[in-house]
């Protein structure tokens, strides 16, 4: 026999290389659970939000109950990583009984919050129960700027000591942001604050249309031209941009509708109960509230994920598809169907490899 | 040897034991216990082990689970549950209850 033997690794060469032993293997590993979609913030670009106070919206919520008793079936069917989110998964009431549950469980969670909720005892209680990540959004570097997103008065302050709260308990943080035409011009001035700080941050250019098809969002995206400006002026961020190509550039060789992990080794569920196969691909939903999880992982999500792509799709052969944004999700949000190309995503691609040298 | 076939530990309810797909990882769940930088496997045979510690049976009852299981020598087998031991109690995974 072999000896029993108790293994240390680090953590990133071991997931690694978890994720690589199981990436031909349907196992739910990750995944993502909206706690609610309601928000004390009412941000102008939000893909989600709906209002705070919402009592129609609260009896759609799933119960404390439900979510743990969906956290229990996750977790014994194998989910390491699980991220909470909303909406503003603070404002729920029960939201630290949910949260030790999981983290009971065994489960490495990670919370998006925008952290304007955050007081003393929710700081010491993560700080006792680590959570494994946590990110918040921080919509601008002005008080101005942010509550010109936010739209709600004093949300800047509170943002700010949240982000101290748990600086100072050494809970675990990085920031970041949705660039959009209104702070764009802070972008710099929010990486210096995270920078001083000593904590990461990150920002994503692309704004989507709600997940009701909403295109309100749509009026704050950035134009291409800033979308590619703010890709080539970071320099790391330009570095990491040209490895990207010289990995991944090419077709993707499959026949099918969902070609990136979305349903292999991750999950979505939503406040209501709903598992979809990703956050952003909703149309087509099972509901774990009657059912069970496992029936819709394995067999609703697993014939999802077999979804046939159309023999005349236009972005099948396209080289530049690693750089572009299209996925079923994105296209049925903007235009009510998982195949159409979503015109901005194609722009932004083909200027994305003239300024990555990939095409001149 | 003897001494220590007398033994029973029990695990620090602070680590949770998960098994997924045929990989057997220990989850630290407060924040004392291990870091976030690094994380704990355990191969088949060490998750059969930390799996028959329950703060009853004796070393010397797992060691002959682990006997009946696998083609092993006694003196070996003392040997491999003696270093995989110590191996918990360095990272606080398991205590001496009695």
């Amino acid at each position: 026999m072999d000896c029993p033997k108790i293994q240390e690794l680090s953590y990133g060469e071991w997931s690694e290389g978890f994720h690589k032993r199981l990436s031909d293997r349907r196992v739910p590993i990750e995944g993502s659970l909206e706690l609610t979609l309601r928000c004390n913030n009412n941000c102008i670009h939000c893909y989600c939000n709906m209002p705070a106070h919402d009592t129609e919206e609260m009896a759609r919520e799933m119960n404390t109950g439900m979510i743990t008793d969906i956290i229990s079936e996750v977790a014994d069917e194998g989910c390491l990583w699980l991220l909470l989110t909303g909406g503003e998964p603070l404002l729920r009431p029960d939201f630290k009984e949910i949260y030790l549950y999981a983290k009971k469980k065994g489960i490495l969670l990670t919370l998006f919050t925008n952290g304007t909720l955050i007081n003393e005892e929710i700081a010491d209680f993560l700080a006792e129960w680590m959570p494994f990540s946590t990110e918040i959004t921080l919509y601008g570097a002005t008080e101005k700027t942010y509550e010109g997103i936010t739209r709600v008065h004093g949300s800047y302050r509170r943002c700010i000591k949240g982000i101290e709260l748990f600086l100072e308990r050494k809970v675990p943080l990085k920031l970041k942001t949705m660039a959009i035409r209104q702070n764009v011009h802070e972008i710099p001035l929010m990486k210096s604050y995270a920078e001083g700080l000593g904590i990461e941050f990150r920002f994503d250019s692309l704004i989507n249309a709600r997940i009701d098809m909403d295109k309100g969002p749509l009026s704050t995206r950035l134009s291409v031209k800033d979308v590619i400006r703010l890709d080539i002026e970071d320099e790391k961020r330009l570095k990491e941009w040209k490895e990207f190509c010289d990995k991944y550039i090419g077709h993707i060789d499959s026949d099918r509708l969902y070609t990136c992990g979305a349903g292999l080794n991750s999950f979505h569920i939503d406040p209501y109960g709903n598992i979809a196969i990703c956050i952003m691909s909703r149309k087509d939903t099972y509901n774990i509230r009657d059912g069970r999880f496992r029936e819709g992982w394995y067999n609703f999500i697993g014939r999802l994920r077999e979804t046939p792509l159309s023999s005349d799709n236009k972005c099948r052969m396209c080289e530049l598809i690693s750089l572009c944004g299209q996925c079923p999700g994105w296209a049925h949000l903007e235009h009510g169907n998982d195949e159409s190309p979503v015109d901005y995503l194609c722009e932004i691609a083909h200027k994305r490899a003239e300024a990555f040298g990939v095409i001149r | 040897m003897k001494e220590f076939l007398r033994r029973v530990y029990k695990k620090n309810g602070n680590i949770v034991y998960r098994k997924i797909a045929d990989e057997f990882i220990m989850v630290p769940i407060v924040h004392e216990i291990g870091d976030l930088n690094s994380i704990y496997t355990l191969n088949e045979v060490g998750a059969l082990v930390w799996e028959l510690i329950d703060g009853t049976r004796s070393i010397k009852d797992i060691k002959d689970i682990i006997l009946q299981e696998y083609e092993v020598t006694s003196e070996q087998a003392d040997a491999d549950i003696k270093e995989f031991i110590a191996a918990l109690e360095e990272i606080s995974a398991v205590r001496l209850f009695s």
